[in-house]
C-alpha cells in the first residue's frame, strides 16, 4: 500500500466520524468477548466452537424481539459472520410432549437444517422424522401472517384491547396449554393467576401418561411419569409400549436402546427385547421376542408376568392361573428378568393405571428402581391429565368460564367429544395464540398468533435439573407474536420476553451452579451450549478435548440412579382383577401414533406426509391396518398400490378407510392411526386419511384407545394408496444377512452370505477378481465410505426425512408415489421373514409371502457408492464417473437422461426426475418447490434438479467440501467425525458411521476393520461392484 | 480436346449377347470404340472393350484404413490422455473401443469409395452425361463410334461392321461433348 | 449374361421382355396414384398426425407422461427401438447378403426391402431421441467435444456404441439403396414425358448413361458395399444386444444375446418384408416379378430364423438354471409364471410355435398364410423385447424396489407415431421410385423369365456358361 493513499470503507472511516468509531466498537462487543474465550480453548474444539461460537452474536442478531443494538447487519458484520458459511444455534423442540436439544444451521439468515445437539444428556444427539421435518413448519404457507378478529385481519392494538377487556369480564379465563416444563411459562402462569383472578390453567396433552402417573401416585405418593434408562437394561419387556417409535420419549429412548445392541469383539451381550402388542410397531419390529395379543389381553399378560416373577422371587402375587395366554413366553420372560433383576425394564403402553400399577410393582420387584427407572428425576413433557380438560368442558357448560386462550392444543380436534366442545365454545370468548390454523384455532374468535419454535425465545426443562435454552433463529416471519408476550401483557407486564427469561433464569436458574461467577457469561455459554445440566461440569475446555472433537457427553452424566423409593404401596387385588378380566369379545381397534404423524400437530407438513410409515412402508394417509388371515376371509388383498375400501364400524361411529394387508397384527384387532383428518390444516395435509380421536375413550376418566366390538365390511370398492414398498420380504436372498446372538458368540461370522466364484485356481472372493490389470481407482487423499450397523438401526426413519431436507429432495405428492416414482435419496427398506426358507425348501411364492407373526429386518439403502459402478460405465455422456475420493458423482448438467444408470443399478437407488418439480406449480403445488415460502428452506448449497435428469445420494458432498474447506483455512487434517452425512447427523442411535477409509483410525474404518470378515459385509457382494457402504449383519437375541 | 460438336456413328442393338459378340469384331477391323450403353451391365464385356479392372476395391481399403486409425486415435486421445475420467473403475483405454472402431471403418470405407466413385464416373446432381440413345435405359443396347478417332476407317466401314456384327439400326449423330 | 440351372424355379413370369419391364416398373410411378393408395397414404398420415401429438406432449411435459418408474426405467420406448431396427435388417440383409450369395431372387424385393430398412431405422432412431429426459441435449451423445472441449462422449457405453452402429447403418444403407437406384431414375428420367418430372429424375439419376465403364466400377461398388454392409447389419443388432448383456440386469446379463438377438432381427426383418411386399405386389400389380416362389424363399428363411429364436430362448432358460444364480433364475421363472407371464408365453406362440406351420409347402407357398404369419411374428417379436425388457427390470435384485409397468396413452400413442411415420414415408417411395430393381431384373430376364403358354422364349439361345461368372 503506498503511504501517500488512503484505503476507506465508507465516508464515515473516511472523515474519522465519532458514530463510527463509537459503533465499530460497540458493535463487537459480543463476538470479541467469545473470540477471546476461544483462544485460550484447545484446538480440538476449534472447529465446533467456531460454529457455535456465533452463537452469540446471532442470538443476537436473529432476535427482532431483543433491543436493535443486537442486530448486526450482514453489511457491518463481524468477520465470522460469513453469508456463505453456515452458522449454528443451539434451540429446543418441544412438541407432542416430545422434547429434543437441537442445533439449528442457518445460511444467510435462514434456518435450513436441524440437527441433534450433542451436549445434551438426554437427546444426545439424536432426532427423529418428525424433529427434522418441524423446520418447515417455519416456512408453511399456512401460517397465520397476521392477528385476526373474528376471521378478520387485525392489529395487535386491537387484539391487545379485545383481551384486555376479555379477562375483565369476572368470569373465568382459562389457560389451555400442553405441558409446557419451562421455568419461564411457569413463571408467566403465575403472574398471570396473581394478576386475573379468575385465572385458571388447564394442561391438556392430546395422548396422556396419565395412567403411569396414577399408578405411580398410588404406588410411590409421587404422580409422575419416570425416568428409564434402556441402556442399562439386559432384559426389556414391553407390554404394548412403543418406546423406539412413540411412547413418551422415543429419542431418549431409542439412543439408550442402541446402546445395548452394539456388538464387536469386546462386547459379544446385547439386551433382549420382548414386545407382547397387538399392531406391529416399531418397537415390536425391534423385538427379539414378539407375541402377538388384544390390546384388552395387554393387563392380563402384566398380572400373568407378575404372577411368575413374584413366585420366582418368592413373594406372593395373589394371581391365579392367568387363561387364554402364551404362558411359555410369560415364563421366559419372568425367568429372563428375575436373571437380570435390577438390569431390566419392564414398561407398558397401557393408559390403565391398574396395568401401570402391576408394570410398577413387577419392576419393583425385581428392583430395577434406582437401576433402570428413576422417580426422582422424572420426565415433565407430558404431565397432562384427564381432569383439566374435563373441568374445561363442564365450565364451558355451566357458563362459570368467560374466556379461553388456548395455545399449543388443537381439542376440538384432538379430544373425542372435540365437535361438543367445538359448540360450546361459542359460549365464550375464545382466543388461540397458535402460529398455525388448526381446528381450535379455526372457532376462535380472537387469534393472537404466537411465534413457530424457531422464531420465539423458551426455556424448559425436561427434567429436573436439566435446562434448555429456545432461541430464536431468524426474525419473525410475519406479524406474529411471542406467545409469552402477549399473555404477560395481559398480566400488566410489557417488556420483551428475552428480558424475562434472562430475570427468570438470573433468579432461578443460574444460582444452581458455581462454574460461571457472572450471569451474562453463564448465559451466554448456555445459550451457546443450549442447555445447562445442573451440577455437570461445563461442556467447554477439556470435556470436549477428552472427547477429541466427538462432542456427544459420557453417559455418566445421565445421572439418573437415582434411590429406589422407601415405600411401595401396591395391593395384589389390582392385578388378580386384571388377570380375571376376560379379553373382549369380538373385533378391536386400536388407534395408534404413527412415527410421522404422533397426534397430528404437524399434520401440513408434506416431508412428513411424504414420509412413508416404517412398517407399512405407506405415504400421506392413515389406514386400517388387517391381520393376514382376515384379510384373506374378508377378500382383501394388496396388489401394487391397490388396495379395497372397507367399513369400520365401532361405537356407533363408522370409517370407511383403505385396508393394508398387516402381516404380525393380531387377528381379532384393527389398527388405525391418529393424526390424519384435520379439517383445518392447509394445502398439503387437507382431506388426508380420516380422523379417529373420537374412537378414544375415557375408561374410568382415563385416556383408552382400544375400541371394542368392531365391525369391518369389505366395500369390495378399490382405492390407490402411496406405498414405495410392495415387496416385503426378502425373497429369500442373502441381501440382509442375520443370525441370532447365541449363533452369533460360537461364530462371529454367523449369518454371513459369503459368495465364492470359482476360477482356475478354485474359489474365490468376488472382489479379488478383475478383467483388468490396471488399478484406476486410487484414493490419494480421502475415501469416504460409511458403515450400518442392522443391529442398532431401529427403522425409525429420521435420517429420511434429514436427507430430504438437506439435498432438496423433490416432494412428488401421492399420485407420483402411487407412479411408484418418489425421490427419496435414502429409504429404509423393510423386510419381512417368510414362513418357510428357501433351505427349507420354500417355493418363490411361499419367499414372498411374510409369516404371521415375522421377524422384521430394516436395511437404510442409499447409492453404495460403488468403486466398479456398473452406473457409471453406461452413462454414454460421462454424466456420472468415479471421484479421487471414492464418491460416485453426479454431474446433473451432463445428464441428458438415457435412465440406463438407473436401469443398471443393481440397488435401484437413482431417481429420475420424470417432470420438472421446480417451476411447475400446476402439477406439483404441495411441496418445498413451487411455494415462494417453503422454497426458503432449500439448501442453498444443493442444485435443485431439472427436468429429465438422474440424481442420486451423493454421500452429502456440500457436507464433504465445507468440512474440508474448513480444514484447509486451518491448515490441518479434517479430523474424524467432523465431517458426516445428514443421515447419519439424524441418527438416534448412531447407527450409520461415516468417514474417511484412509484414515485407520476413524470410526468408520474402526467399525469395519474390527467386524472385518465377521459381520461387515457388503449387499450384494457376488455381483463385484465394490460399494463403499458396508453393513453389519443383524444379529437377534431370540 | 478440342470443343464443338463431334461425329459419332451409332449402332443399335436389341440383345445383350449380340453385342457382346459385335465388340471384338469391330475391334478386331480396328475400329476404336468410344463407348457401348446398356440398360444392364453385361457381364463380360470390359475385356472385350479391353477396360482395366476398376481400382474402386483399392480406394475402398484405403478409406477403411484411415476409418480405423482416426476413430483408434479418437477414442484413444479423448479417453485416455485428453481427460482421462475414473468410469467404473475400468482402465480409460480399452477393448470396449472396438465396437467404435469397427463402425468408424466402416463408414469411411463405404462413403470414401461411393464418393471416389461418382468423381470417377462423374456422376452427381445435375452432371449432364452424353445420352446417345435414350433406349438405352430401356431394352437397347448402343455402340458408339466416335469418327475422328478412326480417320483411317471410312465412316461406310464403319457403319457395315455395326451392321454385319448384328445392329438393328445404324445412324450418325452430332454430339457435343 | 448369366445363367441359372433349369431346374432352378423361374423368377418372373408371363414371358416378359426386357421392356415390358421398363414399362411395368415404370407405370406406377408415371401413371397417377390410385385410389388404393391414395386410402392407404391417408391413412397412415392419419396415424402420424395422432402419434405427433403424443409425441409433442411426451417431449413437452416429461418422460413423467409414460407408465415408467423408478425400477423399470425403460419400456414401450426401448423396446420399439428395439424391434424397428431389428426390422430394419432384412433390407440390407437380403440385398447384401444374398447378393454375396448370388441369391437372384432377391432382386424383386430388395429395393423395397431397403427401402423398408431405412425407415425402420429412421422410426427407430425416434425412439432413441424420445427417450430421453432431455431430447434437445442428444448431440452430446455424438463425439463432440463440449464448450470446454475437454468432455467428449463415453466410448465405454453400449449406448454411444449404439449411437455409431445406428448412424453408420443408416447411412450405408442410404448409399447402397441409392446406388441402387440411379440406373432406374436414368431409365424414368429418359421416359419422362413432362419438364419438371424430367428435370426432376435427372438430378437425382446423377447423370447415368449406362456407358459400360460406369457398369463395370458400378458393379464393383455394389459388391464391395455388399461386402461391407455384411458385417455391418451383423453388427447393428449385435451393438444393441449389448445394451443388455453388458448390463449386470438378471435377464440382460446373457451371453447368447449377439447371436439371438441377429437371429431375431432376421426373423423380425423378414416378417416386415413379407407383409410389405404381399401388400405391394398386390396394390401395384406386380405379381410377375414377386412371384410365389420369392413368397416361399421368404417363408422358408421365417421358419429357420423363427427356429433359432426359439432355440435360444431354450438355451437362455437353461443357462439361468445351469448358473445356479439365485437372481437369475428367478428373472426367468418370473418371466414364465410372474406378472407378465402373458408376455412371455404370446412371446412364445408367436415367434416359436407359429413359423413352424411353414414346415408345409402347401402353407409356405399360401398367400393369406404367409400374410397373417408374417404379422404374428412381428408381434411376437414386439413382445420379445418387452419381456427381456420389462420383466427383467421390474423384478432384479432388492425385493425392496420391485414394481409393476403399466403403459399409459403416450406410450401408445408414441408408437403409433413410428407406424404413422413408416407407412407415409413407405407410401411415398412405393408411389415415385421403382419399387423393383429394373436394371438387375432386366439382367435376368433371358435367364429366368418363364415362357407364355403358347409363345416361344424371344430372346438368343444361351451362351455356354463360360461367358458367366
Amino acid at each position: 500500500m503506498r503511504e501517500d493513499t488512503i484505503y476507506w470503507r465508507s465516508f464515515e472511516e473516511l472523515t474519522n466520524h465519532p458514530d463510527f468509531v463509537k459503533n465499530s466498537q460497540n458493535e463487537f462487543n459480543l463476538p470479541t468477548a467469545a473470540e477471546q474465550d476461544e483462544a485460550a480453548q484447545a484446538p480440538d474444539r476449534r472447529d465446533f466452537l467456531k460454529k457455535v461460537g456465533f452463537g452469540l452474536t446471532a442470538a443476537a442478531l436473529a432476535s427482532c424481539e431483543t433491543p436493535v443494538r443486537h442486530v448486526i447487519p450482514f453489511l457491518a458484520a463481524p468477520e465470522q459472520i460469513d453469508y456463505s458459511n453456515a452458522n449454528y444455534y443451539a434451540t429446543s423442540y418441544l412438541l407432542e410432549g416430545e422434547y429434543c436439544s437441537l442445533l439449528i444451521k442457518t445460511k444467510a439468515g435462514r434456518p435450513i437444517k436441524i440437527e441433534g445437539n450433542k451436549l445434551s444428556s438426554i437427546t444426545r444427539g439424536g432426532t427423529s422424522a418428525r424433529v427434522q421435518a418441524s423446520l418447515l413448519g417455519l416456512y408453511d404457507s399456512a401460517r397465520y401472517k397476521k392477528p385476526e378478529l373474528g376471521k378478520k385481519e387485525a392489529t395487535w392494538a386491537a387484539v391487545d384491547a379485545k383481551l384486555a377487556l376479555a379477562v375483565k369480564s369476572g368470569k373465568k379465563v382459562v389457560l389451555v396449554t400442553p405441558s409446557t416444563p419451562s421455568p419461564s411459562f411457569n413463571e408467566v402462569v403465575s403472574r398471570l393467576k396473581a394478576s386475573i383472578p379468575t385465572f385458571e390453567h388447564v394442561v391438556y396433552d392430546a395422548l396422556p401418561n396419565s395412567g403411569i402417573i396414577k399408578a405411580n401416585k398410588i404406588n410411590f405418593g409421587t404422580g409422575v411419569v419416570p425416568s428409564y434408562d434402556f441402556s442399562k437394561a439386559h432384559t426389556i419387556v414391553s407390554l404394548g409400549a412403543d418406546f423406539l417409535g412413540t411412547w413418551v420419549s422415543p429419542i431418549e429412548y431409542s439412543r439408550q436402546f442402541g446402546k445395548m445392541r452394539r456388538l464387536g469383539k469386546q462386547t459379544k451381550h446385547m439386551s433382549r427385547l420382548y414386545v407382547v402388542e397387538p399392531l406391529m410397531s416399531l418397537t415390536g419390529a425391534n423385538a427379539d421376542v414378539r407375541i402377538m395379543a388384544k390390546a384388552s389381553q395387554v393387563g392380563a399378560y402384566a398380572a400373568a408376568l407378575y404372577n411368575a416373577v413374584s413366585a420366582k422371587m418368592g413373594q406372593a402375587s395373589g394371581v391365579d392361573a392367568v387363561t387364554g395366554i402364551d404362558t411359555k413366553a410369560i415364563a421366559r420372560m419372568a425367568d429372563d428378568l428375575v436373571a437380570n433383576k435390577g438390569a431390566s425394564l419392564v414398561v407398558a403402553g397401557s393408559n390403565d393405571p391398574a396395568v401401570q400399577q402391576v408394570v410398577n410393582a413387577i419392576n419393583y420387584t425385581l428392583g430395577n428402581y434406582g437401576n433402570t427407572l428413576n422417580l426422582t428425576i422424572p420426565l415433565l413433557t407430558n404431565t397432562g391429565t384427564e381432569e383439566g380438560i374435563a373441568s374445561l368442558v363442564t365450565g364451558l357448560q355451566n357458563g362459570s368460564i368467560g374466556t379461553v386462550i388456548f395455545s399449543g392444543v388443537d381439542p376440538v380436534y384432538t379430544h373425542p367429544q372435540g365437535d361438543t366442545l367445538k359448540g360450546l365454545l361459542k359460549n365464550a370468548v375464545t382466543v388461540s395464540l397458535d402460529h398455525t390454523p388448526t381446528d381450535t384455532s379455526d372457532v376462535c374468535g380472537i387469534v393472537a398468533p404466537g411465534h413457530h419454535f424457531l422464531e420465539a425465545w423458551g426455556d424448559y426443562m425436561p427434567k429436573p435439573g436439566f435446562y434448555s435454552l429456545g432461541q430464536p433463529v431468524i426474525t419473525p416471519l410475519f406479524q406474529t407474536r411471542q406467545a409469552e408476550e402477549t399473555l404477560l401483557k395481559l398480566a400488566g407486564y410489557n417488556g420483551q420476553y428475552y428480558d424475562f427469561i434472562q430475570a427468570v433464569w438470573k433468579t432461578k436458574v443460574f444460582p444452581q451452579q458455581s462454574i460461571y461467577t457472572s450471569f451474562t457469561q453463564f448465559w451466554n455459554y448456555t445459550l451457546h451450549d443450549g442447555i445447562f445440566e445442573v451440577g455437570r461440569p461445563s461442556l467447554r475446555g477439556k470435556e470436549l478435548a477428552a472427547n477429541g472433537g466427538d462432542l456427544e457427553a459420557p453417559y455418566e452424566y445421565l445421572s439418573i440412579s437415582g434411590t429406589a423409593p422407601a415405600s411401595f404401596a401396591f395391593s395384589n387385588r389390582v392385578a388378580a382383577t386384571l388377570a380375571a378380566k376376560p379379553a373382549s369379545t369380538g373385533m378391536e381397534v386400536v388407534v395408534y401414533q404413527k412415527v410421522g404423524m404422533g397426534a397430528g400437530t404437524q399434520g401440513n407438513n408434506p416431508w412428513l406426509l411424504e414420509f412413508p410409515d416404517p412398517i407399512t412402508r405407506i405415504t400421506w394417509e392413515n389406514y386400517v391396518t388387517v391381520a393376514p388371515e382376515v384379510a384373506t376371509a374378508k377378500g382383501i388383498s394388496l396388489n401394487e398400490c391397490q388396495t379395497s375400501l372397507v367399513t369400520v364400524k365401532v361405537n356407533g361411529k363408522e370409517y370407511s378407510l383403505p385396508a393394508i394387508v398387516q402381516p404380525g397384527q393380531d387377528p381379532n384387532t384393527l389398527g388405525i392411526a391418529l393424526g390424519f383428518g384435520r379439517k383445518v390444516v392447509g394445502k398439503a395435509g387437507e382431506g388426508r386419511g380420516k380422523n379417529v380421536f373420537p374412537l378414544v375413550s375415557l375408561a374410568a376418566g382415563f385416556t383408552d384407545y382400544i375400541a371394542k366390538g368392531a365391525t369391518l365390511e369389505n366395500t369390495s370398492e378399490t382405492y390407490m394408496i402411496g406405498a414405495v414398498q410392495t415387496s416385503h420380504t426378502n425373497a429369500g436372498r442373502p441381501v440382509i444377512q442375520e443370525a441370532t446372538l447365541a449363533e452369533y458368540q460360537k461364530e462371529a461370522t454367523a449369518g454371513r452370505y459369503m459368495p465364492k466364484i470359482n476360477t482356475p485356481d478354485g474359489p474365490m472372493n468376488p472382489t479379488d477378481l478383475s478383467l483388468w490389470k490396471t488399478e484406476v481407482n486410487k484414493r490419494p487423499n480421502h475415501a469416504w465410505g460409511m458403515n450400518i450397523d442392522l443391529n442398532s438401526c431401529i427403522g425409525c426413519g429420521a435420517c429420511v426425512v434429514s436427507c430430504n431436507v438437506e439435498n432438496n429432495v423433490a416432494i412428488v405428492g401421492k399420485q407420483e408415489v402411487v407412479n411408484r416414482r418418489e425421490m427419496h435419496w435414502i429409504r429404509i427398506d423393510r423386510y419381512y421373514s417368510s414362513q418357510k426358507t428357501r433351505d427349507e425348501g420354500a417355493s418363490n411364492t411361499e419367499l414372498e409371502t411374510a409369516a404371521k407373526n415375522p421377524r422384521v429386518t430394516f436395511q437404510p439403502m442409499m447409492c453404495q457408492h460403488c468403486n466398479s459402478a456398473p452406473c457409471e460405465t453406461v452413462c454414454p455422456v460421462l454424466a456420472t464417473t468415479h471421484s479421487s475420493e471414492g464418491l460416485n458423482q453426479m454431474t446433473y448438467n451432463r445428464c441428458i437422461g438415457t435412465r440406463y444408470c438407473a436401469n443398471n443399478c443393481p440397488y435401484k437407488v437413482r431417481r429420475f426426475n420424470w417432470f420438472s418439480y421446480p417451476q411447475n406449480a400446476e402439477r406439483f403445488s404441495i411441496g418445498t418447490f413451487n411455494d415462494s415460502l417453503a422454497r426458503m428452506v432449500l439448501n442453498p448449497d444443493v442444485t435443485v434438479r431439472a427436468r429429465g435428469v438422474m440424481e442420486k445420494c451423493s454421500f452429502c458432498i456440500q457436507r464433504i467440501q465445507d468440512g474440508k474447506l474448513q480444514a484447509k483455512k486451518e491448515g490441518r487434517r479434517p479430523v474424524d467425525g467432523e465431517i458426516i452425512t445428514a443421515c447419519a447427523q439424524a441418527c438416534p442411535t448412531d447407527a450409520i458411521t461415516f468417514g474417511d477409509m484412509n484414515d485407520p483410525n476413524s470410526r468408520v474404518s474402526a467399525a469395519i476393520n474390527e467386524q472385518y470378515e465377521e459381520r461387515a459385509f457388503r449387499v450384494l457382494e457376488e455381483l463385484n461392484v465394490r460399494p463403499s457402504v458396508s453393513y453389519l449383519t443383524k444379529i437377534r437375541n431370540t | 480436346m478440342e470443343h464443338g460438336p463431334k461425329k459419332y456413328i451409332i449402332g443399335v442393338y436389341a440383345d445383350d449377347d449380340v453385342v457382346l459378340q459385335a465388340v471384338p469384331q469391330v475391334r478386331a477391323q480396328g475400329i476404336r470404340i468410344y463407348e457401348v450403353y446398356s440398360p444392364f451391365p453385361i457381364h463380360g464385356i470390359d475385356p472385350a472393350l479391353g477396360y482395366k479392372r476398376s481400382r474402386l476395391p483399392i480406394a475402398a481399403f484405403m478409406f477403411g484404413a484411415t476409418g480405423l486409425t482416426c476413430a483408434i486415435t479418437l477414442i484413444s486421445l479423448t479417453m485416455g490422455s485428453d481427460w482421462p475420467l475414473n468410469v467404473g473403475g475400468k482402465p480409460h483405454v480399452s477393448v470396449s473401443m472396438v465396437p467404435v472402431v469397427f463402425e468408424g471403418t466402416v463408414l469411411f470405407a463405404a462413403l470414401g469409395m461411393v464418393g471416389s466413385f461418382f468423381l470417377a464416373s462423374n456422376l452427381g446432381p445435375g452432371s449432364k452425361k452424353v445420352i446417345f440413345d435414350p433406349r438405352a435405359s430401356d431394352d437397347k443396347f448402343i455402340i458408339a463410334i466416335e469418327v475422328d478417332s478412326n480417320k483411317k476407317t471410312p465412316e461406310e466401314d464403319i457403319k457395315q461392321a455395326l451392321r454385319n456384327t448384328g445392329a438393328i439400326e445404324v445412324y450418325e449423330k452430332e454430339v457435343e461433348v | 449374361m448369366n445363367v441359372t440351372a433349369s431346374i432352378r424355379p423361374h423368377l418372373v413370369n408371363g414371358g416378359k421382355t426386357v421392356s415390358d419391364v421398363t414399362n411395368d416398373i415404370s407405370r406406377q410411378v408415371e401413371s397417377a396414384p390410385t385410389r388404393l393408395w391414395w386410402m392407404a397414404f391417408g391413412a397412415s398420415l392419419v396415424l402420424l398426425g395422432w402419434g405427433s401429438y403424443c409425441l409433442l406432449t411426451t417431449w413437452f411435459v416429461g418422460i413423467g407422461v409414460w407408465g415408467l418408474n423408478k425400477t423399470v426405467g425403460w419400456a414401450w420406448d426401448i423396446t420399439n427401438f428395439v424391434w424397428w431396427v431389428g426390422i430394419g435388417h432384412a433390407g440390407t440383409l437380403i440385398s447384401a447378403v444374398l447378393l454375396l450369395f448370388r441369391q437372384k431372387w432377391r432382386m424383386a424385393i430388395n429395393r423395397s426391402a431397403e427401402a423398408m430398412t431405412i425407415f425402420a431405422v429412421l422410426c427407430a432412431a425416434t425412439f432413441i431421441l424420445a427417450h430421453m429426459g432431455r431430447t434437445w441435449l442428444a448431440h452430446w451423445a455424438l463425439p463432440l467435444g463440449n464448450t470446454y472441449g475437454s468432455l467428449w462422449v463415453n466410448f465405454n457405453s453400449p449406448l454411444v456404441w449404439d449411437v455409431f452402429a445406428i448412424s453408420t447403418y443408416l447411412t450405408v444403407s442410404l448409399v447402397f439403396w441409392y446406388i441402387g437406384l440411379i440406373p432406374d431414375l436414368a431409365t424414368i428420367r429418359d421416359r419422362a414425358q413432362k419438364p419438371l418430372s424430367r428435370f426432376i429424375y435427372g438430378l437425382l439419376a446423377f447423370g447415368w448413361n449406362g456407358g459400360a465403364k460406369d457398369w463395370s466400377r458400378y458393379e464393383s461398388v455394389s459388391l464391395i458395399l455388399a461386402g461391407l454392409s455384411t458385417p455391418l447389419v451383423l453388427s447393428v443388432h449385435t451393438i444393441v444386444s449389448m445394451d443388455f448383456a453388458t448390463s449386470l440386469e438378471p435377464g440382460w446379463h446373457t451371453t447368447i444375446f449377439p447371436p439371438y438377438f441377429v437371429a431375431g432381427a432376421i426373423f423380425s426383418g423378414f416378417a416386415m418384408v413379407q407383409t410389405l411386399l404381399l401388400i405391394t405386389r398386390r396394390v401395384f400389380k406386380l405379381e410377375d416379378y414377386i412371384t410365389v416362389e420369392h413368397i416361399d424363399s421368404m417363408n422358408k428363411v421365417i421358419m429357420v430364423t423363427g427356429s433359432v429364436v426359439g432355440i435360444a430362448y431354450i438355451t437362455e432358460f437353461f443357462i439361468a438354471w445351469y448358473s445356479g444364480v439365485t437372481y437369475e433364475q428367478y428373472a426367468f421363472t418370473n418371466r414364465m409364471f410372474g406378472p407378465y407371464w402373458w408376455a412371455y408365453w404370446s412371446m412364445m406362440s408367436c415367434n416359436v410355435i407359429s413359423p413352424q406351420l411353414f414346415w408345409s409347402r402347401k402353407l409356405r407357398r399360401n398367400i393369406a398364410t404367409s400374410f397373417i404369419i408374417s404379422i404374428v411374428v412381428n408381434i411376437g417379436m414386439w413382445f420379445e423385447r418387452f419381456v427381456i425388457i420389462v420383466s427383467s427390470l421390474h423384478r432384479d435384485y432388492l425385493p425392496s424396489s420391485w414394481a409393476m409397468f403399466e403403459p399409459t396413452m403416450y406410450d401408445v400413442g408414441d408408437y403409433i407415431f413410428s407406424f404413422g411415420l413408416f407407412f407415409t414415408l413407405f407410401f411415398l417411395f412405393a408411389k415415385f421410385l421403382p419399387v423393383v430393381n429394373m436394371a438387375e431384373i432386366k439382367g435376368i430376364i433371358k435367364g429366368s423369365s418363364a415362357p407364355k403358354e403358347g409363345q416361344l422364349k424371344e430372346a438368343q439361345p444361351v451362351q455356354p456358361a463360360t461367358a458367366s461368372n
